[in-house]
């Protein structure tokens, strides 16, 4: 038996995996990176596609701390759009279509080149926590481990077991091996395990796709890349098509209802509201007629398309009608079989907001084993796990994310203060400050936090500064006043009503038709960059709102910065409902904040939590 | 284990029955030291001998076990017999076998924490105990009844429905969702709207059930004020003479008139002076008549067509009809005789101006200050959130309606973000 030691052993290559590991790399710990098998380093399990609403944010504030998911999905672009045109900047979101070969391709090679950080093939089989506080990790061939900290980031392969109609396999996602024995250490190591659901569709042929029937949709041009490192993004490389269910779906749903797993009993783990399969949709929204279908391309290399909208665990017979029923896909050839797939997961409320476990400190989670769904949320946690990883190894203070800057924060915070009865996806409306939260502006929230932390290089540390820099300038000319003759070209091309009077640059750039670009065409704004120009418009356009959001997080920071002691014992506080008393002990919440946010706390135990913190500081 | 409190639970003074409850874990021990026999099941109001230091009462018990009691603690409650020294003496000695006193409102309080009772619930209750009027109790009881919680609660599902539309379309866009356009949109936050501003007007109302109307009683020196509050009053309250200047300071007494409480302020009597007392008192009187409800501008003197300066409403009376040689020159002024107690006219020609009817009509009342606030403030909200819908963009506007969904949300004490996210995926088929 060899003992090989590490600093820091992150379990698992997938998206968390692989930001938790080259972060903990590039911040200078010897690190091991275990996978199952070498060929799923960042595979894209689900759909080919990175961003979308809430995501896009995610991924752009991974960029901002120094991640890589970001540089990774510029590098395998097929095509770019940005959604919510139109509904306002705080919910502008970026999403990709990538190349999921290249995608693969293009992390694994980065992961290789980073110094530091070494891939092995090796399923996990056991963690044990050593009397001297370091970690030892079996491996199925019957290696070990040995380290400081572990990072658990398993993605969904612990005990997982995949379902298409009555046919069970144990087996990860698509084929791959799954991960049999590590929760049976994880139980041992005093977590509570529970088990989600989520579900994948049919991967089809192209040629066999009748593309008459369907809207093509191409990306954009206009739109940023992720990576605040990447100059520009290429040309759409391969479209999606849109398509639609038809009545026949509904009927053939409908008939073979009783062969479904999720509604015959056959699957007990708890899936996700919001990534409904097809006989899901179908039987709990009866009334409506039809549903939408995306297809999207998997990769270059290949003619497989994934049939978004469509995710199904009936038997493979009966998704072959259901595919046929689908306006275009009369006649497809299916690649790959619609699966739903059960997996483990731990109950993240175990862990505090580095995400370390609160009870075995040097053992961290990340990804979709506390509980979330999507790669950009398994990502954000990876980078922040695995900066903490590093930072417990060399005795440095912990590195939390914050509700007020940044979607990762409202993320962990979510995950370690409520108990998930679903997989956790993030939305635009978890983020109660996301005016202030945008896609524009991660960089400017997050740089210096990512420079710090030591992600950011100079190169990238100075790109930002020179933005903040082009920023300030603006902001400094927002006063001065530009005579009607100077302006009113402009407004009336614009259509806006000239008023005769002199107005400053920012009442102009208030107006609702005038963008900042408008106003550098009259001689201001020199030499600045485009998203600079954004900012300044956004500042001012949005003022008044930013503002308010301002103040409410000022309001919110009140009892945010209210701490609560780790040793009080809540049972033993007046006052308190039971319910309030056994919920606090359990999560053990930093602050009132925190405390407010745990569900079964109510406003009335925070203010008897209020008055028990007066009454202690009183007495000391 | 939690303090085990005791209190007069009727009110104090003399009564055919009066009632001493306790609340606490220890509340049926104690009970059990000094009442026998005592009752064998909860709930069962049982006759025994409940023994003092000072005599031996008869009188009835009984218990409820927790959670099943008011304040969803062990509850004990003893009917005994009226009268301020029996009470005292009972509480006593529960307070000797280990209770402690109840502070004010305690016993509401233990039931809210207990979660026996929402916010407004344990508010309306406080306002039942503090109603000194019948029409205060109602709106009391209709608090009680949560009324103010049912209709705040419709009207937060309306608002949950229109944040639930506009977040599925900021978290969706590439759904087919069959959403609502901003013009029905705008309709239905412009209904909320108009219904807000209901409850916020029954406040007026609310008030004068709650504390009564304050009536302002000014005039020059001499002219009968204090005569006419005592004669309002049916008692000597105010001193009386002849000497000018004798009210110095203002004073204030409650008389209620059929339901309505009225306030009446004695003040000083208005006249240039140097004397620095009077100066006080005449500031004070000022002062009085600004931030009353009306004001009762009384004179002596049958020609005098002055009005008092104040943008309150007011009412000139003129006072000692008997000794007036001729009518009074202005026909819409009331016309009385302090001395002789004749001024039943005022109270009847106040009841008439506040509307009496209105309050014993209206179904709803906002009598509570804190209920008053949030309602304002989501008015202020909403209403700003209806003029961005065509000004902004609908990340800003999902935003500000949330807001106005979460101060509703103070009303009743609830406030659960994951409501939002619930009410998406209930109503739209949405995802991958």
């Amino acid at each position: 038996m060899t003992n090989k030691n590490y600093d820091i052993i992150v379990i698992g290559a997938g998206h968390a995996g692989c930001e938790a590991a080259l972060a903990s790399a590039r911040l200078g710990c010897n690190t091991l990176m275990l996978a199952t098998n070498l060929d799923t380093v960042a595979y894209l399990a689900c759909n080919p596609s990175i961003g979308g609403t809430a995501k896009g944010q995610i991924v752009k504030e991974i960029d901002a701390l120094g991640g890589e998911m970001a540089i990774n999905a510029d590098k395998s672009l097929l095509q770019m759009r940005m959604l919510n045109r139109g509904k306002g900047p705080a919910v502008f979101s970026p999403r990709a279509q990538v190349d999921k070969n290249v995608y693969h391709i293009n992390m694994k090679r980065t992961v290789e080149t980073t110094p530091n950080l070494h891939l092995r093939q090796g399923e996990a089989t056991a963690i044990e926590r050593n009397p001297d506080g370091s970690f030892s990790v079996a491996t199925a061939v019957k290696l070990v481990y040995k380290a400081k900290a572990v990072v658990l980031c398993c993605g969904v392969y612990l005990n997982s077991r995949t379902i298409v109609g009555d046919c069970v396999r144990n087996s990860g996602p698509n084929g791959f091996a799954n991960a049999k024995y590590l929760t049976e250490s994880l139980i041992e190591l005093g977590f509570k395990v529970s088990r989600f659901k989520t579900g994948t569709p049919a991967r089809v042929k192209l040629d066999s796709i009748d593309l008459t029937k369907t809207v093509e949709q191409t990306g954009e041009a206009d739109v940023a890349p992720f990576s605040y490192a990447t100059d520009s993004i290429p040309a759409t490389k391969r479209s999606c098509y849109l398509t639609y269910s038809t009545a026949e779906t509904k009927r053939i749903i409908s008939d073979n209802k009783q062969l479904a797993p999720i509604y015959n009993g056959s699957i007990n783990g708890v899936g996700p509201r919001y990534c409904p399969s097809i006989e899901d949709k179908i039987i709990r929204f009866a009334d409506k007629e039809r549903h939408q279908i995306f297809l999207e391309p998997e990769s270059e290399e290949t003619d497989e398309f994934y049939v978004q909208g469509a995710s199904s665990s009936m038997p493979a017979s009966v998704q072959e009608q259901i595919y046929h029923s689908i306006e275009g896909l009369e006649n497809v050839e299916i690649m790959r079989d619609a699966y739903a797939i059960e997996y483990d997961c731990i109950d993240a409320t175990q862990l505090d907001a580095t995400l370390m476990a609160k009870h075995i400190p040097g053992m961290f989670f990340a990804g979709q084993i506390n509980g979330t769904s999507g790669y950009e949320e398994a990502a954000g946690q990876g980078i922040v796990a695995g900066i903490n990883a590093e930072r417990y190894v060399h005795g440095k203070a912990p590195f939390t994310l914050r509700r007020d800057n940044s979607y990762i924060g409202v993320l962990i915070d979510d995950i370690t203060t409520k108990e998930n009865t679903e997989p956790y996806r993030m939305m635009t409306s978890r983020a109660e400050h996301r005016l202030i939260l945008r896609q524009d502006n991660a960089d400017l929230r997050l740089t210096e936090l990512g420079r710090q932390i030591g992600l950011v290089d100079d190169a990238r540390y100075a790109k930002y500064l020179h933005k903040k820099h082009q920023i300030e300038q603006c902001e400094k000319q927002l006063k001065e006043v530009v005579s009607p003759k100077l302006y009113g070209p402009l407004f009336e091309q614009k259509n806006e009503p000239v008023s005769g009077a002199g107005l400053t640059v920012d009442e102009i750039l208030r107006r609702t038709n005038i963008t900042a670009k408008d106003v550098q065409s009259l001689g201001f704004f020199d030499e600045t960059d485009d998203d600079a120009l954004y900012q300044i418009e956004l500042n001012c356009k949005y003022r008044g709102y930013i503002e308010k959001e301002k103040d409410a997080i000022e309001q919110a920071n009140k009892l945010e910065n209210k701490p609560l002691p780790n040793d009080i014992d809540y049972s033993k506080i007046d006052g308190l409902r039971l319910e309030a008393r056994q919920k606090l002990n359990k999560i053990r919440p930093r602050n009132l904040g925190q405390a407010g946010r745990i569900l079964g706390v109510s406003p009335a135990d925070i203010q008897i939590l209020i008055v028990y913190l007066a009454q202690n500081i009183h007495k000391q | 284990m939690n303090k085990t409190i005791v209190a007069l639970s009727t009110a104090r003074g003399r009564a055919a029955i009066s009632v001493v409850r306790m609340s606490g874990d220890n509340s049926i021990e104690i009970a059990k030291q000094f009442f026998r026999p005592f009752p064998q099941k909860p709930n069962l109001l049982k006759l025994g001998t409940l023994t003092t230091s000072h005599f031996d009462e008869h009188a009835m018990c009984v218990y409820f076990v927790a959670p099943h009691s008011y304040t969803g603690e062990n509850t004990v409650e003893f009917h005994c017999h009226g009268g301020t020294a029996v009470a005292q003496a009972v509480i006593e000695t529960c307070l000797e076998h280990g209770a402690v006193m109840a502070q004010n409102g305690e016993f509401s309080k233990r039931a809210f924490i207990n979660g026996k009772q929402n916010l407004t619930n344990a508010e309306g209750i406080i306002e039942m105990i503090d109603a000194e009027t019948a029409s205060a109790a109602k709106a009391g009881a209709n608090l009680l009844e949560n009324k103010l919680g049912k209709r705040i609660v419709a009207l937060q599902d309306t608002l949950l429905d229109i944040v639930s539309s506009c977040e599925a379309a900021l978290d969706y866009p590439e759904e087919d969702l069959e959403l609502p356009t901003v013009e029905t949109s705008k309709q239905k936050l412009t209904d909320i709207l108009c219904k807000i501003n209901e409850l916020i007007s029954t406040a007026t109302l609310g008030k004068v059930a709650k504390y009564g109307i304050d009536v302002a009683i000014v005039g020059k020196p001499n002219v009968g004020k204090s005569s006419l509050l005592n004669a309002l009053l049916g008692v000597d309250r105010a001193i009386v003479s002849d000497i000018q200047g004798t009210t110095r300071d203002t004073l204030t007494e409650s008389v209620n008139y059929r339901d309505i409480r009225f306030n009446f302020v004695d003040t000083a009597g208005i006249r240039e002076s140097n004397n620095e007392i009077e100066i006080e008192g005449i500031k004070r009187a000022r002062k009085a008549a600004d931030s009353a409800d009306v004001v009762l501008h009384v004179t002596d003197d049958p020609t005098d067509r002055s009005v008092y300066p104040t943008i309150r409403p007011q009412v000139r009376i003129y006072n000692k009809s008997d000794l007036f040689k001729s009518e009074p020159c202005c026909v819409d002024s009331l016309v009385v005789s302090a001395k002789y107690g004749d001024v039943e006219i005022i109270k009847e020609t106040l009841y008439e101006m506040f509307s009496a009817q209105d309050i014993e009509t209206s179904d709803l009342l906002i009598t509570n200050e804190r209920h008053l606030s949030c309602l304002k403030q989501a008015k202020l909200q909403l209403t700003e959130a209806i003029a961005d819908c065509d000004k902004t963009t609908l990340d800003v506007v999902a935003n500000e309606i949330k807001q106005v969904w979460q101060t509703l949300g103070q009303i009743t004490g609830t406030d659960a973000s994951e409501d939002v996210i619930d009410r998406i995926y209930s109503k739209f088929c949405l995802g991958k």
